[in-house]
């Protein structure tokens, strides 16, 4: 830990992002103002592809931000940018810099499991691990905490599925296996595991877009009630679905090049309720609106 | 507004059909002012009842845009100018129904009219009065057509001289007390040219929602001119 980088969150936190270091500091942002993720100039490539175009965006603490736009235009590959999902992917690179609480997450030094654990991530397609569904949160609470047992854990896991509004619902059979739980269920006990590594901010990949209209408006009901805790980034292709629950609102389109190539690119990011009733952008009414070519 | 091919064809159209029908209605009472004047004035009462019937299917039209934008909007959740658009249609079907409504009040003064003395200044006035407001509507009809914003703004000055022949008629009321008879024809005729200065009032708000369809923000085209009209007054 001879290079050790720490950066400093608003709050007077350090927060430490680096290679072997499991310090479970976790900053809060005290103020509405604050900056939890900023893009610059980011730009992700697969090989010599470039797949997503020059995005810089501010992500504040506690509002939820949803990355709209038509297939192909790089939502969801910005969004897995943010906790290095996509380091996963062969030849991918991802140039400029995402800072979270103002450090690159792309330095060198940066332990990209120590991202994903303050950066939480739920998919599309509800995901739990096939155990049972007390197993499924404890696993993020070991990622937090390693060491935790028996009543400690008890409660970690009770606190993680009460936010995730799934408490009252699986208290009398936490021993199940997490496939029993319907694909709403589901879908909040990844929530749950995703916060049971105690993040900042979670981001959502279509998170409802399997769910019946039932359980898709739990999950919109519960990501209010997260914001009071957390920064959320939502990728959706329900434009009114990222109306009802979104603060602020990207709109990413599609460039296509002499060859065919497809490159995502950021055109506006405004406040929701503007974005969706008087955008600034051409290209922005023309989606919304339905004219897009 | 489009720069591509539209994939919400069905919609549009029927957003389309919508926008026309309550656009009708804006000509439907730029005809009824001058009807429900001439009525008034000269005590017409086929053409106050011509008035009345028309006043009736605009109350018709009003109900079925109602339903049909209630309808519309629940199954098409609308966003950026198609929202403002529906925002717009909406508050203009109440506009023109009101607009009917007053054009009625003015009409059902010939009934009461029509064997008293008139003062032929008093006359005039309302007269003026309509041949005023009837190109407001136009020129607020011209105005969202052509999205035009500057003629749009135009409707604000256009206002003023229905307001100042309101603010003086009191004064010509006052003048016509001694005779009994008159004074009950021209009090009538007060209210007549309320009703005008309403109806150039919602041409205002009508150019103020073309305003708010263009830009999205919500103006007021006369706030200005509260304090010189009660003055006036």
């Amino acid at each position: 830990m001879t290079t050790r980088e720490m950066s400093y969150s608003p709050q007077g936190q350090e927060i430490d992002l680096v290679r072997d270091s499991r310090s479970g500091s976790h900053a809060k942002g005290p103020v509405e103002s604050e900056i939890v993720i900023a893009t610059e100039a980011m730009e992700v490539y697969y090989g010599a592809f470039r797949a997503v175009d020059a995005v810089t965006i501010d992500f504040h603490a506690r509002q939820i931000t949803a990355l709209i736009g038509p297939s192909g235009c790089g939502k969801s590959t910005v969004l897995r940018s943010f906790n290095r999902m996509n380091d996963l992917i062969p030849g991918a690179l991802v140039t400029g810099a995402v800072r979270y609480h103002g450090k690159n997450i792309y330095d060198p030094d940066v332990d990209p499991v120590e991202i994903r654990r303050r950066i939480g991530m739920v998919f599309q397609k509800p995901n739990p691990f096939p155990k049972s569904i007390y197993e499924n949160v404890a696993w993020g609470a070991r990622i937090n905490g390693a060491g935790r047992k028996g009543p400690e854990m008890d409660d970690v896991v009770q606190q993680a599925l009460e936010r995730a509004a799934l408490w009252v619902e699986v208290k009398d059979k936490l021993q199940e296996s997490g496939y029993s739980l319907s694909g709403g269920q589901q879908q909040r006990l990844c929530i749950a595991r995703a916060i049971a590594t105690n993040p900042d901010v979670v981001l959502m990949d279509e998170p409802a877009s399997a769910l019946d209209p039932i359980a898709t408006l739990r999950i919109e009901e519960l990501m209010f009630e997260l914001k009071k805790d957390y920064s959320i980034i939502i990728v959706t292709h329900n434009m009114q679905q990222a109306a009802r629950v979104s603060d602020m609102a990207a709109f990413f389109n599609v460039n296509l090049d002499d060859r065919g190539m497809r490159t995502g690119r950021l055109v506006e990011f405004s406040p929701t309720s503007q974005l969706f009733t008087s955008p600034r952008e051409q290209e922005t009414e023309d989606y919304i609106t339905g004219r897009f070519g | 507004m489009s720069s591509g091919h539209d994939t919400n064809v069905h919609f549009h159209r029927e957003l389309e059909d919508l926008e026309r029908r309550v656009l009708t209605m804006a000509d439907d009472a730029e005809h009824m002012v001058e009807m429900a004047v001439t009525a008034a004035v000269t005590g017409d009462l086929p053409l106050a009842a011509s008035v009345i019937e028309l006043d009736e299917a605009i109350d018709e039209s009003y109900d079925r845009v109602h339903r049909d934008w209630t309808n519309l909007i629940a199954r098409n959740q609308p966003m950026g100018s198609d929202l403002r658009k529906m925002a717009v249609l909406l508050q203009l079907n109440v506009t023109f129904e009101r607009m009917g409504d007053q054009c009625v009040n003015i009409a059902k003064i010939a009934q009461f009219n029509e064997a008293l003395p008139r003062a032929e200044r008093i006359a005039e006035k309302i007269r003026e009065m309509g041949d005023l407001v009837r190109p407001m509507i136009r020129t607020a009809i011209d105005a969202y057509l052509r999205l035009d914003l500057d003629l749009a703004r135009s409707l604000h000055s256009m206002d003023e001289p229905v307001d100042r022949l309101n603010a003086s008629m009191y004064k010509e009321t006052v003048a016509v007390a001694d005779n009994p008879a008159m004074l009950e024809w021209a009090t009538k005729m007060l209210m007549a040219s309320r009703a005008l200065e309403r109806i150039g009032d919602q041409a205002v708000d009508f150019a103020e929602q073309t305003v708010y369809l263009v830009t999205g923000e919500t103006v007021s085209l006369t706030k200005v001119d509260r304090t010189t009209q009660a003055n006036d007054r």
